[in-house]
């Protein structure tokens, strides 16, 4: 059974169909990329998925559960967790309070843990937060404010406070946008590693070598709608793919 | 912005020591004071209990301008309950508070899903709305006549006749929300709100359900400026719908923005301090001359509130001890 499954996902804004009759399935245990020129719905595609968009027609399956219009928070209590692709913080806190945060507000309350906890933050929830930062490679920065972390850092963190809310199912926005080389080689090793320890992937990125050196299956999406699926080779020498892409750098240029 | 204020962190045997102090200067008051001073400084309280009200719905981000429409809610409902039914006031108080929590719920039910400035409106509208029912509803408020013979406030069937006793409730009632609005920002709830204002996509990504969030803490906020308004009620036993309009709405949301937002105490030092100062205006038009001047002054000046004001000092202190040896800083 696939871990998440869409059918006939749609979003409509007035006009214009930004996600247009789209089944993906994500099989657990797997690193799918989500590609595509800009505007082509990728990012409205996550917003449908984490809930934060109501779609205007199809489902969302996850993990054998209709999950179409149930909102954020319950979906994140259900495992599926994203990140954002514009850089988005806890800007005044420290690195660990943000992972703490991500911790914390995933975790299930009752009246009474919310009102008569004494400690804010348990010394076994900073355990893990620290593990988390440790994991994600910012263990040196953990008591640095979110914003004075360089960009990459920052990137970082924000797949750390996903980490933190446990997800099952993890989408990542364009996770190594601004980053150089080497950055963007270690964040792609650290999604392996997320994999590894069980978490499944869907990941939305613009770097070619990122996405096809990091995933399994791919996702082509060309003005809402899915253009093409395959492994990395089968996509790379797809026709119609090859040509949504010169496309779009022709109308950029 | 929410930021740590600059400096060393007071200890905690320093704060209990000031807050000590504080308070056994407010209980030599009456004693020492006069009548006038009581009764000033018993109307202080209540702006603070209305500023630290404010709080939780401020701290997720939502700009209420209405805050006065739940006071006056609290203070005719207690009022009424005690004039024509008797009830003790206790259980006038209380339901005070609780229908001003619940209105705060249909308000807020919808209006939160509103965002920024569009939320603020609706509270704007409803201050106003409220301060026209209270106007129109004559039967009921005696409208602009005023409703007067509220009685004093009781506390197990003995009446506080002195203003020194009615004080001491006043103050008494401003400790324990305070320390009740003060444990709730300090605990998980507390810091739920906070990641809602810093961030609400995050905090919802992260699990948070903001909206029911967002409703508590108004709804919260709701109940304490009902209990206000229902001390208000009995200790002036006359109540007046525009004592409770607009002007008063926005001087709650100036406290904590003079105050300082960034910590709990902003609201406290931000309504002991505006209402002492205005307190030469009150009634007239320079009130609200008054108000405008000092939170224009906080956002050219001081945007983290009065509460920076010690560290901002600092900060220019050792600013100047390291620019002095040399006369051009470098820059
Ligand atoms: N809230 C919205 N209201 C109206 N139109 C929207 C909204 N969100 C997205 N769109 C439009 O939908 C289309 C798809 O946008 P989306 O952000 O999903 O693209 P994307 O694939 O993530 O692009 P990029 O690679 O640039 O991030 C765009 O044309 C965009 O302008
Ligand atoms: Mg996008």
């Amino acid at each position: 059974m696939p871990l998440l499954a869409t059918r006939q996902l749609t979003k409509r804004f007035g006009g214009l169909a930004a996600v247009n009759q789209v089944d993906l399935t994500v099989e657990p245990g797997a690193i799918v990329g989500l590609i595509g020129p800009n505007g082509a719905g990728k990012t409205t595609c996550f917003n449908l998925l984490s809930g934060f968009l109501r779609p205007t027609t199809g489902s969302i399956t996850f993990d054998g559960e209709d999950i179409t219009g149930w909102r954020p928070h319950r979906i994140t209590a259900r495992g599926l967790v994203r990140t954002f692709q514009h850089t988005t913080l806890f800007h005044d806190m420290t690195a660990l309070e943000n992972v703490l945060l991500g911790l914390h507000l995933s975790s299930r309350l009752g009246i009474g843990t919310v009102l008569l906890s004494r400690r804010v933050y348990p010394p076994d929830e900073v355990a893990r937060a620290r593990e988390v930062l440790e994991l994600t490679g910012l263990g040196a920065h953990a008591d640095q404010p979110a914003r004075s972390l360089p960009h990459g850092h920052q990137r970082v963190l924000g797949i750390a406070m996903a980490l933190a809310a446990r997800p099952r199912l993890l989408l990542l926005d364009e996770p190594v946008t601004g980053m150089n080389l080497d950055e963007s080689g270690r964040v792609m090793s650290l999604v392996k590693e997320i994999r590894d320890r069980g978490t499944t992937i869907l990941l939305v990125e613009h770097n070619m070598k990122a996405v096809m050196g990091t995933c399994e299956h791919i996702v082509v999406l060309n003005f809402g709608q899915k253009l093409a699926e395959g492994t990395p080779a089968e996509v790379s020498t797809s026709r119609d793919v090859i040509q949504a892409y010169l496309g779009a750098g022709i109308a950029h240029a | 912005m929410p930021s740590k204020t600059p400096g060393q962190a007071p200890g905690k045997a320093i704060i209990a020591i000031v807050i000590a102090v504080l308070v056994l200067l407010a209980l030599l008051v009456p004693p020492l004071g006069g009548d006038y001073y009581v009764h000033l400084l018993a109307l202080v309280f209540t702006n603070v209990i209305l500023a630290a009200s404010l709080r939780p719905s401020l701290t997720c981000g939502q700009l209420n301008i209405g805050h006065s429409g739940f006071m006056s809610i609290g203070a005719y409902t207690s009022a009424l309950l005690a004039k024509h039914f008797g009830l003790p006031f206790e259980l006038s108080l209380l339901s005070g508070a609780i229908v001003a929590a619940l209105v705060g719920v249909v308000i807020g039910y919808p209006a939160l899903r509103l965002r920024g400035v569009y939320f603020a409106m609706v509270t704007v509208a409803f201050v106003e709305v409220i301060r026209l029912i209270a106007q129109i509803w004559v039967p009921l408020t005696r409208g602009m006549s005023g409703l007067s013979g509220v009685p004093k406030p009781n506390l197990l069937g003995i009446t506080l006749t002195t203003k020194a006793s009615q004080y001491y409730l006043a103050l008494g009632l401003m400790l324990l929300i305070l320390a009740i609005l003060y444990k709730l920002e300090r605990s998980r709830l507390g810091l739920i709100w906070r990641s809602i204002g810093m961030a609400d996509p995050l905090a919802q990504s992260l699990g948070v359900n903001i909206a029911a969030h967002k409703l508590l803490a108004f709804m919260i906020g709701c109940f304490f400026a009902g209990v206000a308004g229902a001390f208000y009620a009995h200790f002036i036993r006359f109540l007046f719908p525009p004592e409770f309009g607009f002007l008063m709405a926005t001087n709650i949301l100036v406290y904590n923005y003079v105050g300082g937002r960034g910590h709990f105490v902003g609201a406290i030092v931000g309504a002991m301090f505006l209402s002492l100062l205005s307190e030469p205006f009150r009634g007239s038009a320079y009130e609200t001359i008054f108000f405008s001047i000092a939170m224009l002054l906080t956002i050219l000046f001081l945007p983290g509130g009065l509460i920076t004001l010690p560290g901002k000092l600092a900060g220019l202190r050792s600013w100047r001890a390291a620019s002095a040896p040399s006369p051009s800083p470098a820059g």
